[in-house]
């Protein structure tokens, strides 16, 4: 684990974006969170880490309340966005979401052409005027995905057409179009092969300029090449939270330790 | 370990099957063995189910006329004189019905036929009860014929149409007291003379229904409309109101024993048998709220409670049917929910609810039963009037009047009864395709 970029990496803002104290989350009578504290910085790529089931995506969901679609799910503690409470009863989800947006674990453009997959985001929030304010939001959003070169002649072809780490790009364009303050992504790379992969972490890393990132993935590797922060979940505890670096070659935790050098998990 | 594992023989050979390879080999084509007797047999039940329907009702599209030249003596069709209508109506089918029996007399003579043991009787039946009302019709519509002769070509009886079709020998005509020979040799010399013929008969499906006794003028204009009519009133009602309530319960509302049991409910409602429905309709829409019987408007009324079910059911499974991560996809990026099931979720459903909705209706246009009580299946010759009044006025229905046809003595009935049942595949075949087209045009890949 010794990304000789680790020490390039230096945590350019340590402004808190979210700040999550003592998160519990419920489904019917399974505990799946337990008491979970993190502190997720502005500019940073936060990556969560841990074994299959250790709540590392239930935890990522509750930071745009996408669990308040899933039946019997409930959530105590406190998650601030910049400050405010996003479980405050007057915090409509769906405002929240337009600023922490979201990239799932599989692909799944809509059915449409590319480039209304892009411009449904800021159709709905009202965020253009006319046409060609559209267009550019369109454009400057698949270029920051880094697709803009590859269907640029044919924004008009269905999204689902694309390959599947276009598909995902496109999904990230998706996200960024609608001007998100945070990005949430649930494995955002687990379906896709290790060039499409790469293409993908770059532009996390590129993303990292405008937002705070924070992705959801079962690879140890991919924490460490693109996170400046890592946090270690295991059976619903947040074990070990810190510097990617430090997580990787010096873990306070045993736990921690086993998971990386790939004796649990 | 490796004593645990079973003994085998010690070298098999791959290429001799063993005792159960064999048993199992021998199971799978039993299995096939009766799927394939199951579906030889449903292919053979509808190939006589279909033989029989058209071998019956193919002759409804046929008809047999003879064409006529038929004075019109102004003496006796309006003796004002002025064409006044109101004293040409005066004039009743009694006095139409000699002119032509004499216009098919003089016929006869012309063309020098002579047949032995022709009657009086014989000659005035030889022709359809129904072709004076229809001479006095067009009379009437165009009352400056009379005074001159008209040519018109004039409905045969039913045994004589039945004798052109081989439903009728000579042979049945001696025990009928109904038909004569005579008058079927007399159908023989006029259709070598060139003035009696068999050919499409339009009337079928534009004419009203007859009564007993004229079943060659016997139509289903009025069933035809009357089902289209009901049929519009269950497609604006139930799908609107079916989709609404398929999205409620699928996407808004709360999991609790209410919604269970209105689940359950709805669930039944698709398995209460057609009948009930009608009683239903006869004391809510009826006797309740006064709504006149016989009328488009409660058949449609009726039909719409038994096709919400089936239209509810098929929505909530082509909803489900959607992937979650399209809702995901769309709540993700701040769709609020309402736009995320009517901008993403729906369009993806519309090829099972477009399904469901038109397999609904095809049900409910054969459906029968609750139409019988609440009185479509009263005698109905004046065709219903344009919607929306035309929504309340008496009609019948398409199933209805095949029941009713088979309820009639004449033989000639059986053969109208199997050309509506024909009509009415027709229009279910085509419901079908669309369904199945509407499908291949809308699905969409995810």
């Amino acid at each position: 684990m010794n990304d000789m970029r680790l020490e390039e990496r230096i945590v350019q803002n340590d402004k808190i974006k979210i700040d999550a104290q003592d998160v519990q989350v419920f489904y019917g009578d399974n505990h799946a969170i337990k008491d979970v504290s993190v502190a997720i910085e502005d500019k940073t790529v936060t990556a969560f880490i841990g074994p299959s089931g250790c709540g590392k995506s239930t935890f990522l969901r509750c930071l745009n309340r996408m669990n308040d679609t899933v039946a019997g799910c409930r959530v105590e503690g406190r998650i601030t966005l910049d400050g405010e409470d996003i479980y405050d009863k007057r915090v409509d989800p769906v405002q929240l979401r337009a600023r922490v947006g979201m990239v799932f674990q599989k692909p799944n453009p809509f059915p449409k052409s590319i480039y209304d997959n892009v411009a449904y985001g800021p159709k709905i929030h009202g965020l253009v005027r006319g046409k060609a304010e559209m267009d550019e939001v369109v454009e400057s959003a698949l270029k920051r995905a880094a697709l803009w070169k590859e269907v640029k002649d044919r924004l008009q072809a269905p999204g689902t057409g694309l390959s599947g780490g276009q598909q995902q790009r496109l999904c990230i364009a998706r996200a960024i179009a609608t001007a998100p303050e945070v990005l949430l992504m649930d494995e955002p790379a687990s379906a896709l092969d290790p060039i499409a992969t790469a293409q993908i972490e770059e532009l996390i890393d590129e993303l990292r300029t405008r937002f705070a990132v924070v992705i959801v993935t079962h690879s140890m590797q991919q924490a460490a090449r693109v996170s400046q922060k890592t946090a270690f979940f295991h059976l619903g505890n947040l074990v070990e939270y810190g510097e990617t670096g430090q997580i990787f070659t010096t873990p306070r935790d045993p736990r921690t330790e086993s998971y990386i050098t790939g004796r649990i998990g | 370990m490796t004593d645990v594992i079973a003994e085998r023989p010690a070298k098999p050979s791959l290429l001799t099957l063993d005792a159960r390879t064999r048993r199992r080999n021998a199971a799978e084509a039993r299995f096939r063995a009766y799927g394939l007797a199951a579906v030889m047999a449903g292919i053979v039940a509808l190939v006589v189910l279909l033989a029989s329907v058209l071998g019956n009702g193919l002759g409804a599209f046929t008809q047999t006329r003879v064409t006529l030249q038929v004075e019109l003596p102004a003496a006796k069709l309006d003796k004002s004189g002025t064409r006044d209508i109101e004293v040409m109506k005066k004039a009743t089918t009694l006095t139409y019905g000699p002119l032509i029996t004499a216009a098919l007399s003089a016929a006869i003579k012309d063309r020098g036929i002579v047949v032995e043991g022709l009657s009086k009787k014989d000659l005035s039946g030889f022709l359809s009860k129904e072709s004076a009302a229809q001479l006095r019709d067009r009379v009437l519509a165009d009352p400056r014929l009379v005074g001159a002769a008209v040519t018109q070509s004039f409905l045969v009886n039913g045994r004589i149409d039945g004798y052109e079709k081989g439903r009728v020998t000579m042979q049945s005509a001696e025990k009928d007291s109904n038909v004569s020979p005579a008058q079927l040799h007399l159908a023989d010399a006029l259709e070598t003379a060139g003035i009696l013929h068999t050919g499409f008969n339009r009337d079928f499906v534009t004419a009203p229904d007859a009564s007993d006794q004229r079943p060659e003028a016997a139509g289903l204009g009025v069933a035809i409309l009357g089902s289209a009519y009901m049929m519009l009133i269950v497609l604006i009602l139930s799908l609107p109101i079916g989709v609404a309530t398929a999205i409620y319960l699928e996407e808004f509302a709360p999991q609790n024993r209410w919604t269970d049991l209105i689940e359950v409910n709805i669930s039944n409602l698709a398995a209460v048998p057609s009948i009930v429905f009608g009683i239903l309709g006869l004391a809510i829409f009826i006797n309740f709220a006064g709504l006149p019987q016989s009328a488009p408007i409660v058949g449609g009324l009726v039909l719409t409670l038994m096709t919400l079910p089936t239209i509810i059911i098929a929505t909530r499974a082509a909803l489900k049917a959607v992937p979650p991560s399209i809702r995901d996809a769309a709540l993700g990026i701040g769709a609020s929910k309402i736009q995320a099931i009517f901008h993403h979720v729906l369009p993806l459903a519309m090829p099972g609810i477009m399904t469901g909705a038109i397999i609904g209706l095809a049900q409910a246009l054969g459906e029968t039963a609750p139409l019988l009580l609440i009185g479509m299946v009263a005698f109905v010759r004046d065709y219903p009037g344009a919607p929306p009044e035309g929504f309340f006025d008496p009609s019948s229905a398409l199933p209805v009047q095949v029941f009713n046809w088979t309820q009639r003595a004449d033989p000639a009935f059986v053969e109208r009864a199997s050309g509506a049942i024909i009509v009415l595949l027709v229009f279910l075949v085509i419901m079908n395709t669309a369904a199945i087209l509407i499908r291949r045009r809308f699905e969409r890949r995810w």
